[in-house]
């Protein structure tokens, strides 16, 4: 069950467990405390670059300045009671009902005013910057690929093999992915469509008749019998699944999102796959003048809303939702103010966002502030590293050592938890019963008690479900060294196992119990 | 031969350049245009001028690093012998890489090349021996074949390779007689008969061992001669008269010691199956791997007439051939596939890109370069038999023989690290100079233009519009055109400036990551 359903259940409404902390700040809650399950291994991850540079504040609106928007962007602004609310101050494009309906169900978050220190408005060199992870003008290689790299250190040589059959990351189109370069090899395969794999061609060759013809025939089908991946990938693709008919045919977007079902569901063991979607370089025109909710930049946004909509979909159908989580991007947002082109020019930082059923969902980070006054060229400040982002999905999604994520990245690295939405196992790390710990009565019906021996500490204590996935903080505070008897209405939890885990410092420790 | 009288457009010129060099700019290309036809075939004709290989490797213990060894003696020590003819083969792979790695264009490296997998010698056990011989290719190489087939029979290498050197009166070895008649020179025809092959027989070849008695080598590794050299030993010479077959009209060779090769060589030659074995071979070098009966009869024949008129010239030949309307025709334009050597220099030299270093890390590059032409199945100067790669001669699939599960996917490893930022040597980075390469364009402002210059650079013919957008988008990355005229007009500005040169560069990359992956890249 997810953490926000859980809530929206009423559960919460009726339990009446002490110490309730603010609904949004699970995030607090550290990794560390969760085993590292080799599920890592079953994990996928969708990337979709918005290329061009996507007006955020067309896509996220900070609906609490919207008088301030009216000064910055009359021109292209979309009347406010179209706006989808997310939240009182957070709303949506009218054009992303679908992605609306999934962050209400849990499966959308929205972080916030993501960029990086010294913008660069270039679309090449800020494109370079997002897809290596690094500011550094001499890191050629891209963020995955360093992580690919230190896992699979001998690539390209050998792959695909007997245990590594399939490729690591998929960029559908015909143009390997910056994101994956590593160093001596790109980790990313390009497929236009899984059902006719071949990778290395541009579009189908002719034999023109004469011997130019007859010898780019040959080699373009010895390029495709000897594309190993290629066969891999269309044997996934066939007999992979796809139960959504959400799908809409004429959107590319969803055309390829279901290709990645499809392939996800067929066994292909790729962990990455990057789409890329064009056209958000909207200088002039990029909303209808006649209705300021359609346009070049809302038929953008829709067809992703749907696309991912649609994807989400069909991966829950298909039982497949923990497996797949996925984040947009863009090289920058745009200036905050618009231009007399009924467009918008480049800027700095945007909203990235994240779907799936195991983000943590919410809106992370605060709304830009938008000033009251016209300051040419102005775009949104930054707020999060990008490159943060990146770290914390290689240490949540992927559980890497973050001691080798730190080796992949230039900066000092802040976690966000973005992706913890779903965690599968649990592990004591403090010695077995130093906390002499206990639940009474065990098993529970209604009130129990949590007691152990607490030392001179700051506590936190939460509610995990019987995967280990949390429900709630009951506890944050300095304790005393003494015994704690901490009581907990249990009484509207569902009947099954549940445990608490209460972390102290470096230190954590389970205790199980269970719901009649 | 009818010779070209259409237009002569880029197109044109590149499809010359692309058949008679290792890979010639967009510049080149435009030069050749300006130049036109006649001009372009002349400049061509101009030898290239090359410096000998020098000691680089530590191994080296004779000479200091720096300094050729090519008329340097061995070492004594057995261990330090071996050592410095490893050290010196490494500089000599390097040094043929490097040659072929060319600034100017000349039809000496096409040739030489020619010429090598023509002989098929691989080995000799000397260094400096090696390096004679390629030089002896090279100084023939667009000069007179019958001088150069006399001058290679008595070559060190070539006595050394086919057993020449233990040729005598007391024990003729056949090896070499037979390779130069079914090889070198008239080449094998349909069995006739037993021992008879329509262009000689097997008295042939043993008259062509008597004939060649006597010639020794000396000098191998040696700790006391600068060089190798061949030497006539009269008395090891069979002096008797011999008798050619009917095929040679029954012609007689008199004993003539030391000359006698030569004496043979030139009734070889009179041979009209010389001239025409020769041009054949030429002619799938240079121009299509098929020879139908129309080549046979309006191609080759005004081929071998031409070479036989001018005393076996090769010049001539070539520039009737170049010059000559089938060359240009689009029926066999893109027929060629291109070597591994081919492939990779024309990665290199398309671009002005070379490897420009210190000594050591230069020729360390090199010779990498040359173990990447390896790995995709072609070390020069050390082709796999005596009759040289099968993609030259083996029917029905020549050139395909190029491609196979293997090379194709070492090809597109080659692509892959020269267009990225993977291959570093001391610190030092190789790779395609593709802004270079975008600078020498004809707008590289416009991305539509760059790749249509890229292509006309890569391609032996146009390729579909959707293509051509599919390599654009990658140019531009997926951006209006606009944007690239942007951001190239920044690096223009502020070209050192590596905010505005690294995507440039990068974008560059990916486009020829891609084009060097096309089926039509890897035709000629």
């Amino acid at each position: 069950m997810k953490r926000r359903s859980f809530l929206q259940k009423g559960a919460l409404a009726s339990l009446s467990l002490p110490f309730v902390q603010n609904g949004l700040s699970m995030q607090a809650i550290s990794k560390k405390l969760f085993d590292v399950p080799k599920n890592a291994e079953d994990k996928v991850l969708i990337i979709i670059r918005m290329n061009g540079g996507n007006d955020g504040l067309n896509m996220v609106f900070p609906t609490d300045q919207y008088a301030e928007l009216l000064v910055q962007r009359a021109n292209i602004l979309i009347p406010e009671n179209q706006i989808l609310p997310l939240s009182s101050s957070v709303g949506l494009h009218p054009k992303m009902t679908g992605l609306q309906t999934l962050f209400n169900e849990g499966k959308l978050s929205v972080i916030q005013n993501v960029g990086y220190p010294e913008p660069n408005r270039s679309h090449f060199r800020s494109m370079d910057i997002w897809t290596t992870g690094a500011l550094d003008i001499n890191q050629t290689s891209g963020w995955l690929g360093r992580y690919f790299d230190s896992e699979f250190p001998n690539f390209p040589d050998d792959y695909p093999n007997v245990d590594f059959p399939d490729p690591f990351a998929i960029s559908l189109g015909s143009e390997v992915s910056t994101t994956c370069q590593g160093l001596m090899g790109n980790f990313s395969h390009t497929v236009s469509n899984p059902f006719n794999a071949s990778n290395l061609l541009l579009t189908s060759v002719t034999n023109d008749g004469t011997y130019y013809g007859g010898q780019i025939e040959y080699i373009s089908t010895l390029i495709n019998q000897t594309n190993e991946y290629g066969q891999q990938i269309s044997n996934a693709a066939s007999s992979g699944n796809s139960l959504s008919n959400l799908y809409d045919p004429n959107n590319s977007l969803a055309v390829q999102l279901k290709y990645i079902a499809q392939m996800i569901s067929g066994g292909l063991k790729t962990k990455v796959y990057i789409l890329n979607v064009g056209g958000f370089d909207t200088h002039d025109g990029q909303v209808d003048q006649n209705n300021l909710s359609e346009g070049v930049h809302a038929n953008l946004l829709q067809r992703i809303s749907d696309a991912v909509h649609a994807f989400q979909d069909d991966l829950q159908l298909m039982g497949l939702e923990q497996r797949v989580a996925g984040f947009t991007f863009s090289e920058f947002g745009r200036q905050i103010a618009s231009n007399g082109s009924m467009g918008t020019d480049h800027g700095d930082a945007a909203p990235l966002l994240m779907f799936g059923s195991c983000i943590s969902n919410g809106i992370i980070g605060n709304n830009p502030i938008i000033p009251d006054q016209v300051n040419n060229q102005a775009g949104v400040s930054m707020q999060i590293d990008f490159r943060d982002i990146y770290a914390s999905i290689l240490k949540d999604w992927f559980e890497v050592d973050p001691n080798v994520i730190q080796g992949l990245f230039e900066q000092n690295i802040t976690y966000y938890d973005i992706l913890q939405g779903c965690t599968n196992s649990i592990v004591e790390s403090e010695p077995s019963g130093a906390l002499n710990a206990l639940v009474y009565p065990n098993p529970s019906l209604g009130q129990h008690q949590l007691r152990f021996n607490a030392r001179n500490e700051h506590y936190e204590i939460y509610l995990l479900d019987s995967v280990g996935k949390m429900l709630y903080k009951v506890l944050d505070k300095q304790l005393t060294a003494s015994e704690q008897n901490l009581s907990f209405e249990v009484q509207n939890l569902s009947s099954g196992t549940y445990f608490y885990m209460i972390k102290s410092g470096q230190f954590n420790q389970l205790v199980r119990f269970q719901k009649l | 031969m009818t010779p070209y009288s259409g237009p002569w457009t880029a197109a044109e010129a590149a499809h010359l350049l692309r058949r008679s060099t290792f890979g010639a700019t967009f510049q080149d290309i435009q030069n050749a245009v300006n130049n036109g036809l006649s001009q372009t075939l002349i400049d061509l004709f101009i030898p290239s001028v090359i410096d000998p290989p020098l000691a680089y490797d530590a191994a080296e213990q004779i000479v200091n690093l720096g300094e050729t060894w090519v008329a340097a003696v061995y070492p004594q020590d057995t261990t330090a012998n071996q050592q410095t003819e490893g050290a010196r083969m490494k500089s000599l792979g390097a040094w043929i890489a490097k040659n072929l790695n060319q600034e100017s264009l000349s039809l000496t490296e096409k040739m030489l090349f020619f010429w090598q997998n023509h002989f098929g010698v691989t080995t000799s056990g000397d260094a400096r021996a090696m390096y004679q011989y390629l030089e002896l290719l090279r100084q023939h190489s667009l000069g007179n074949v019958k001088q150069l087939v006399k001058d290679v029979t008595i070559d060190p290498c070539m006595l050394l390779f086919l057993n020449g050197s233990s040729n005598t009166v007391f024990s003729p070895n056949e090896n070499y007689g037979r390779e130069l008649l079914e090889l070198f020179t008239v080449g094998k025809g349909t069995q006739l008969a037993a021992g008879d092959y329509s262009t000689f027989t097997e008295q042939d070849v043993a008259c062509a061992a008597k004939i060649f008695t006597g010639y020794k080598v000396q000098g191998v590794r040696s700790d006391t001669l600068t060089q190798v050299s061949s030497q006539f030993m009269p008395n090891l010479h069979d002096n008797t008269t011999k008798i050619l077959s009917y095929h040679f009209s029954n012609q007689t060779i008199s004993a003539a010691g030391a000359n006698e090769y030569a004496d043979y060589i030139d009734v070889v030659f009179n041979q009209a199956d010389t001239a025409t074995y020769l041009c054949r071979k030429l002619y799938r070098y240079f121009v299509n791997y098929e020879i139908t009966p129309w080549v046979e009869q309006n191609i080759i024949a005004d081929m071998a007439l031409t070479f036989a008129a001018n005393n076996y010239e090769i010049a001539p030949v070539l520039q009737e051939l170049l010059s000559s309307e089938h060359f240009f025709d689009m029926e066999v334009r893109g027929a060629i596939i291109r070597s591994p050597i081919e492939m990779l220099m024309a990665m290199l030299n398309t671009s002005d890109t070379f490897a420009n270093f210190d000594l050591q890390t230069t020729y360390q590059i090199y010779l990498s370069m040359y173990g990447l032409a390896d790995q995709m199945g072609q070390t020069y100067a050390a082709p796999p038999s005596v009759a040289g790669w099968t993609a030259y001669y083996q029917a029905p699939a020549f050139y395909r023989l190029w491609i196979n599960s293997t090379y194709i996917k070492k090809r597109f490893d080659v692509a892959n690290i020269l267009t990225s930022n993977a291959f570093n040597v001391n610190g030092n980075q190789f790779k395609i100079q593709v802004v270079d390469l975008l600078n020498g364009l004809s707008a590289p402002s416009v991305a539509a233009q760059v790749i249509d210059d890229l292509c006309l650079i890569f391609f032996p013919k146009d390729i579909p519009a959707a293509d051509k957008l599919l390599i654009k988008d990658i140019l531009t990355n997926g951006l209006p055109d606009f944007e690239w005229t942007i951001q190239y007009n920044e690096y223009l500005a502020d070209p050192t400036n590596p905010v505005f040169y690294v995507p440039v560069e990068s974008r560059m990359q990916a486009v020829l990551n891609v084009m060097f992956k096309m089926p039509q890249f890897h035709v000629c």
